[in-house]
């Protein structure tokens, strides 16, 4: 069976029945989609790649205490997570980077720039995601930004799914409220 | 950043056997190893409860209550502080383990912790009316090593205290009582005359003060035995059942006690010197 048409779950499988070759597709599918979640958190590119490599790594080493009848996606989104945090806690460089799109995406839930210029609703954007509680801002950028379910962000995040609805929902009040403080002065 | 790059990194460094995967059995010794952590906790947990139960209902402890203010200082001097401790710990380490565990995310954690408290109280209560608590304590002064280490928990509890102590009634005297503690016989000095004066052979909880070894009794209440379930056994295990020869021990001490003054003994050698005595009378 061609290794494309195999789902993650089965590709862990037959990587840890002895074909570790097969993990080149697991990296291949996975490097981009953990690359633009980590780059919320990590602004330095050599940075950033040598904690996506240490995400790899250790995915690998602890391949066998994947259940394989869970998601593969919400268990390496969570070494991710947490190799975040680690970062974070080593450098002390808390805020968010955002891509060019995800501003729109903001903007579009919020609905909050329609009479704003465009560079000054980004710069805002960008102050009120930093200024959240990182409780409120990770489930935010995973909900907003990397579309996973409260059901994957409650695996990733290790949080029950009605507490991630809540802080979801929270922090969109708190971002809404300090871009109307902004707006409104 | 190069996507091949990275790959053939990750792909160079497993293939050369420089990362390894972790072998199954190590995650299954790590989930085996929690898991009997946290039964043996829950199940210390439960014992624990249950001991504390038995030592409330069958010690001297809560009668020095009955007292009122007089025996609040009795009250918390004989309170099993190293049971209580104990059992808290072995909460919160139950706790912790939920805490860190794959399923604790799943439901609020409040919750998880609330049920264990729950099962921990129940099973506890529920333990306490079968005889294990009872045969621990009379096990914890043993020497084998299951035994000692219930030993803290045992007996330490029933040592003297300075405010309040409890035991078995063997020689009343006109400003004196003479009692079998379950750590030796002591001489309780009447502050006041009471109306109800104790009996021989009956079991009597004493508020007051300890002074130089001897007891300034200030109020004494007599209880039946079979509510004082932990100090009638020790007693009964240190000084046998109440006889003549018991008796005659109990006179010869308080004798020896009486002759202390006379040989200018201080109270501590006095009382080592009758005590170790005891066995030769």
């Amino acid at each position: 069976m061609a290794k494309n048409v195999l789902t993650d779950e089965q590709l862990v499988a037959a990587v840890r029945s002895s074909n570790s070759e097969l993990y080149s597709e697991i990296i291949k599918r996975y490097q981009e989609k953990l690359s633009h979640y980590l780059k919320k958190f990590i602004r330095d590119n050599d940075e950033l790649e040598d904690v996506l490599q240490s995400v790899f790594i250790k995915a690998y080493k602890n391949l066998n205490s994947f259940n394989i009848h869970k998601k593969f996606s919400s268990w390496i989104y969570r070494i991710a997570h947490n190799e975040a945090i680690n970062y974070l806690k080593k450098n002390y460089k808390y805020g968010l980077s955002l891509d060019e799109w995800e501003y729109d995406v903001i903007d579009e839930k919020l609905d909050f720039s329609k009479d704003l210029d465009r560079e000054l609703t980004r710069e805002r954007i960008n102050q009120a995601l930093a200024s959240i509680k990182p409780k409120y801002q990770e489930p935010l950028v995973l909900f907003f930004f990397e579309q996973k379910t409260y059901e994957e962000i409650s695996e990733i995040l290790h949080l029950p799914i009605n507490t991630v609805g809540t802080l979801i929902a929270r922090g969109k009040q708190n971002l809404k409220k300090f871009l109307d403080q902004e707006k409104y002065g | 950043m190069d996507n091949k790059q990275l790959e053939s990194k990750v792909m160079e460094r497993i293939k050369s056997g420089q990362v390894k995967l972790r072998s199954r059995y190590i995650f299954l010794a790590e989930k085996l190893g929690l898991g009997s952590v946290f039964v043996l906790n829950v199940l210390f947990a439960v014992l624990f409860f249950s001991l504390m139960l038995f030592y409330l209902r069958a010690s001297d402890n809560l009668f020095y209550l009955s007292f009122g203010s007089l025996g609040l200082f009795a009250f918390l001097e004989s309170f099993p502080y190293l049971l209580v401790v104990s059992l808290i710990i072995f909460i919160l380490v139950a706790g912790l383990i939920i805490k860190k565990s794959d399923i604790s995310y799943q439901k609020p954690f409040g919750y998880l912790a609330l049920g264990l408290l729950a099962f921990i109280l129940l099973s506890g209560t529920v333990l306490t009316f079968t005889s294990i608590a009872e045969k621990i304590q009379a096990r914890s002064v043993g020497f084998a090593p299951m035994e000692k280490i219930f030993r803290p928990f045992g007996n330490n509890d029933l040592r003297e205290g300075n405010r309040g102590v409890a035991g078995r009634v063997i020689e009343v005297g006109a400003r004196y009582v003479l009692i079998q503690t379950p750590q030796s016989i002591l001489k309780l000095n009447l502050v006041d005359s009471f109306s109800n004066p104790p009996e021989v052979g009956q079991f009597v909880v004493v508020v007051g003060e300890m002074i130089n070894n001897e007891f300034n009794a200030q109020m004494i209440r007599q209880v039946n035995e079979s509510e004082m379930q932990m100090i009638r056994n020790s007693v009964h295990r240190r000084f046998g059942p109440l006889d003549s020869e018991t008796l005659e021990k109990g006179r010869m001490i308080k004798a020896c006690f009486d002759d202390c003054p006379r040989l200018k003994l201080p109270p501590k050698d006095c009382k080592e010197k009758c005590l170790e005595s005891q066995s030769q009378f």
